[in-house]
């Protein structure tokens, strides 16, 4: 991508972004949130953690490849028991980085 | 005037705690900008425009998988349309305000600084003049000055770390420990399972927009889960 249309890009998703928080505060002003809407809205974040994540795991160049000496899968299974386990969001980080570096030695 | 320095010093008080979770995320982002080949300015620059730590680390790992500017611009925007429910939330607060007031307030309005000022707006007032926007406006501009802060320091460090230390791994692993946060219902759960499964499956297709069918599909299947469970009720 050209540095240009990555700039025109980040400043669409800017001027998007501030239009979605001005939204309810200033252009619909008064009004409430479609009920649909408030629906979708919930699950938007874990929808896309989910998705991004998996992407970065298993999609290599655009193929899905699951492959047991691959370092990557097995440090994010451990990154989430921690996650599960303590709902730390630094110990998840930490110990999963730990854990990268241990299999990509051992595997 | 002293009353309203004092709602302005409470509101960024208040809001400080919480930087110990924002300025790691702002150093990742900062990290992980470079090691993507962003330009140092737009880095920074980005943190000022989109002020938005998720969409900034998802546009970061997108960049690092080579996707195209239309799929990376549709995630991102997607992942911040939750703004507008913290936009509705807080709307009956502002609404009296002069609309420069509610223009800066809408800029400042973060995940972090809705969360903090939304309680101050539980609590009464006080006597006079409601002047809780000045409370508002310390948590938005504590927030703001952190995570500038933060991206300077990761963009400052990111220069010096090499690429075999695999620091752009962090990204999906604070993606990971958010979804273990976050899932709690089962209409979330099956948005998370949906949206995981339909990527894999959609992986062949160009630029990435995948991604952004699956996020769709994964919200389609969070709201059908969500309207059986009120059915049912």
């Amino acid at each position: 991508m050209s540095t240009l249309a990555l700039v025109a890009m980040l400043a669409a998703v800017g001027a998007l972004t501030f239009l979605f928080r001005y939204a309810m505060i200033g252009l619909f002003a008064g009004r409430t949130l479609p009920r649909w809407l408030h629906s979708l809205c919930r699950h938007i974040a874990p929808a896309s953690f989910a998705a991004l994540a998996a992407s970065e795991l298993f999609i290599h160049a655009g193929e899905v490849a699951f492959a047991l000496a691959a370092p990557k899968p097995w440090a994010a299974l451990v990154a989430a028991v921690v996650a599960w386990r303590t709902g730390n969001v630094l110990a998840t980080i930490a110990v999963g980085m730990a854990a990268l570096y241990l299999f990509k030695a051992v595997l | 005037m002293g009353r309203r320095v004092d709602e302005f010093l409470a509101g960024c008080r208040d809001e400080a705690p919480l930087q110990l979770g924002v300025i790691p995320f702002g150093m990742l982002y900062g990290i992980g900008a470079l090691a993507v080949g962003m330009p140092v300015w737009l880095a920074q620059l980005t943190s000022m425009l989109v002020f938005a730590g998720a969409a900034q680390l998802v546009i970061v790992q997108m960049l690092g998988a080579a996707a195209g500017a239309l799929p990376i611009g549709l995630t991102a925007v997607l992942l911040n349309l939750r703004h507008m429910l913290y936009s509705a939330s807080v709307a009956e607060h502002v609404r009296h305000l002069p609309r420069r007031w509610r223009v800066l307030l809408a800029y400042l309005l973060t995940d972090e600084a809705y969360a903090v000022a939304i309680l101050r707006y539980a609590r009464p007032a006080g006597p006079g003049p409601d002047l809780r926007h000045w409370y508002f406006l310390g948590c938005g501009l504590t927030l703001w000055g952190c995570w500038q802060l933060s991206t300077a320091l990761g963009i400052a460090f990111g220069a010096r770390i090499p690429p075999e230390w695999d620091i752009d791994f962090a990204v999906p692993l604070t993606f990971i420990a958010l979804l273990t946060l976050l899932v709690k219902e089962r209409a979330g759960q099956a948005a998370a399972l949906v949206a995981a499964l339909a990527v894999l499956a959609l992986a062949a297709l160009p630029y990435r927009l995948g991604l952004v069918l699956a996020i769709v599909l994964g919200l389609l299947a969070g709201a059908a889960v969500a309207r059986r469970g009120e059915a049912r009720r």
